[in-house]
């Protein structure tokens, strides 16, 4: 088989975006927060609008900062709506996000005359025609295609983010109380964690599409948990599955002649189904890290 | 019955403090001395949780303040070492033993910087303190309900601080660790540390506490053990559940009596 580059910029971004989203997916599901990611996906879509409105295009640097915006605001109100309203964590998010979303559709639909922004692309994405989207610059200079630009970019801030602030990260999310004890500010580590799953979120909506990119953030992290119970290699397992399923969801859809973002997460969904069934009659010795019980005195 | 003191090492002043608008903490006003090993007393939802959520500024006060070492809280966040209760947090977390005890240290590295070999050492050390030196490189989903106790009482041990506050630090803990645990917080309190614990166990109370305080909404009564531990103001704190304060008041009676002694 000779070298497909197409296929192998594809796979790669696929790749880029199953670990970043992967990487984030993990502290919020740590943070009992998986579904926020599903929140914000769809609250960024005002954001979105306002931000093609300003500035004329669907991939300009406001759409992304609008999009930032409208991340960190569903963040407050599900917050807000949960603490001060005293509304139950699930109920909070599905009123927040269907309101923010709903938002943005009539916005669409009020600036249309406007806004010529594709809805489905917004919601569905195709990475398949990556190749064919190149970034060139003024001078006529062809860079390669503009998404992996974006998906490499977006993916040395997720992991900039984590490495910068793993500490804060982990200690907020195990104990939100003992870290405003010491005087680690854990609304501020929150809400920057949600602004970057915000600009993730928009980052990829081109590639994977505003649905899809949820998977993402979800299936991965959740399958790695099944299979390990310390941090680091929870992480190595997050991104080893975002690779897999990047190779295994092109080739099939290549295979079927599908669409390669749905493949992806259709294949992560079916890897976190194995492992389910896996895992209930995993053998002693897989199981096993911590030596045999000793009794002790102090 | 409630001893004031000079230069106090805490300083509650008036506090009310309420949920969704109903106190559960009226006006309580008292001062600690430094150096001791203060327990707070009281039945269940007396408000000692919230006491401690409070001086620790996780509740805002509905009227009222807080001093620690006459500096208000912010200033002194590095001095002062926490003990959740238990239930406070998933323990499925992953996370192993020694990861959980090295967050005690974080709060004086402060932003963006990794702990290191100093911090690995402290929590080595505080871990050997609570008897868990065997359970280093375990999970803490691992690990059972005492065991996972200890952990937390090491983590507030690697802060390093000069005021802790725990909240029923021994739930769960067996009667030789909670003993072991005692002499050590003896030791620190006479290191010029203090140590104030939340509380169930009347026994142990008596036998290792230097200073009581008793809580039932309102503050019943704060003062050394000599001074407060009396039918009377049990009787005020507990509310007439008799059997049990006979009991007590015949332990005050056997004034020497030590449970751990026979
Ligand atoms: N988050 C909350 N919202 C509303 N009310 C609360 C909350 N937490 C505690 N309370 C109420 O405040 C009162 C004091 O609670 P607190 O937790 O301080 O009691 P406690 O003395 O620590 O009890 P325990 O011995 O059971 O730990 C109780 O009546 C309780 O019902
Ligand atoms: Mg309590």
């Amino acid at each position: 088989m000779t070298f497909d580059s197409n296929a192998f910029l594809i796979i790669f971004t696929g790749s880029l975006i199953a670990i970043s989203c992967g990487f984030l997916g993990v502290f919020m599901m740590l943070r009992k927060m998986s579904m926020t990611g599903d929140a914000i996906s769809h609250a960024v879509l005002p954001g979105i609008v306002i931000g093609y409105f300003v500035s004329g295009s669907q991939r300009s640097l406001e759409v992304i900062i609008g999009a930032g915006l409208l991340g960190i605001l569903a963040t407050l109100m599900i917050d807000w709506l949960r603490k001060k309203a005293r509304v139950q964590l699930d109920a909070s998010i599905g009123i927040t996000f269907t309101l923010l979303f709903a938002i943005g559709i009539i916005l669409i639909n009020l600036l249309a005359y406007k806004v010529d922004l594709d809805q489905e692309c917004v919601l569905y994405g195709e990475i398949a025609y990556l190749p064919i989207d190149s970034w060139i610059t003024k001078s006529g200079l062809n860079l390669g295609p503009r998404i992996t630009w974006l998906a490499g970019l977006n993916f040395f801030f997720v992991i900039g983010f984590i490495y910068l602030l793993f500490k804060e990260l982990v200690l907020t999310s195990f104990d939100e109380n003992f870290s405003s004890v010491m005087g680690i500010p854990s609304k501020g580590v929150n809400l920057a964690l949600m602004s970057i799953v915000s600009y993730t979120t928009v980052s990829s909506f081109e590639s994977v599409g505003a649905i899809l990119v949820v998977a993402l953030l979800v299936v991965p992290p959740a399958t790695a948990f099944l299979w390990t119970k310390s941090l680091i290699p929870l992480l190595k397992l997050t991104a080893a599955i975002g690779i897999s399923i990047s190779v295994l969801g092109y080739y099939l859809a290549y295979w079927i002649d599908s669409s390669i973002a749905g493949m992806m997460v259709t294949v992560a969904g079916a890897f976190f189904g194995i492992s389910v069934l896996i895992h209930g009659k995993k053998p002693a010795w897989f199981r096993g890290t911590s030596p045999a019980n000793q009794p002790f005195g102090v | 019955m409630i001893t004031q003191v000079e230069n106090p090492i805490l300083e509650i002043h008036d506090l009310t403090v309420s949920y969704d608008q109903n106190p559960v903490l009226w006006n309580v006003d008292l001062s600690l001395p430094g150096g001791k090993l203060v327990g707070i007393l009281g039945p269940n939802g007396a408000g000692k949780s919230t006491l401690i959520k409070a001086i620790m500024g996780l509740i805002a006060p509905t009227s009222g303040y807080v001093k620690v070492f006459d500096k208000p809280l912010n200033e002194v966040r590095s001095r002062i070492s926490y003990v959740p209760q238990r239930e406070s947090v998933d323990w499925n977390f992953p996370a192993s033993v020694l990861d959980v005890v090295m967050m005690g240290t974080y709060g004086k590295l402060g932003l963006f910087r990794r702990p290191g070999k100093k911090e690995k050492d402290i929590a080595l050390k505080s871990l050997e303190q609570v008897g868990m030196s065997g359970f280093v490189k375990r999970q803490i989903s691992e690990l059972s309900g005492g065991q996972q106790q200890r952990v937390f009482i090491a983590r507030a041990l690697a802060q390093e601080a000069d005021l802790y506050l725990m909240d029923e630090p021994f739930a769960g803990v067996d009667m030789s660790t909670e003993t072991a645990i005692f002499q050590l917080l003896q030791e620190m309190t006479a290191a010029g540390k203090t140590v104030i614990v939340v509380h169930h166990d009347i026994h142990s109370a008596m036998n290792f506490f230097d200073w009581l305080i008793m809580l039932n909404l309102h503050l019943v009564a704060s003062g050394p053990k000599e001074l407060v531990m009396n039918e009377e103001l049990l009787r005020k704190t507990y509310g007439g559940k008799l059997n049990l304060l006979t009991r007590v008041t015949d332990m005050i009676r056997q004034k020497d009596f030590n449970p751990l002694k026979s």
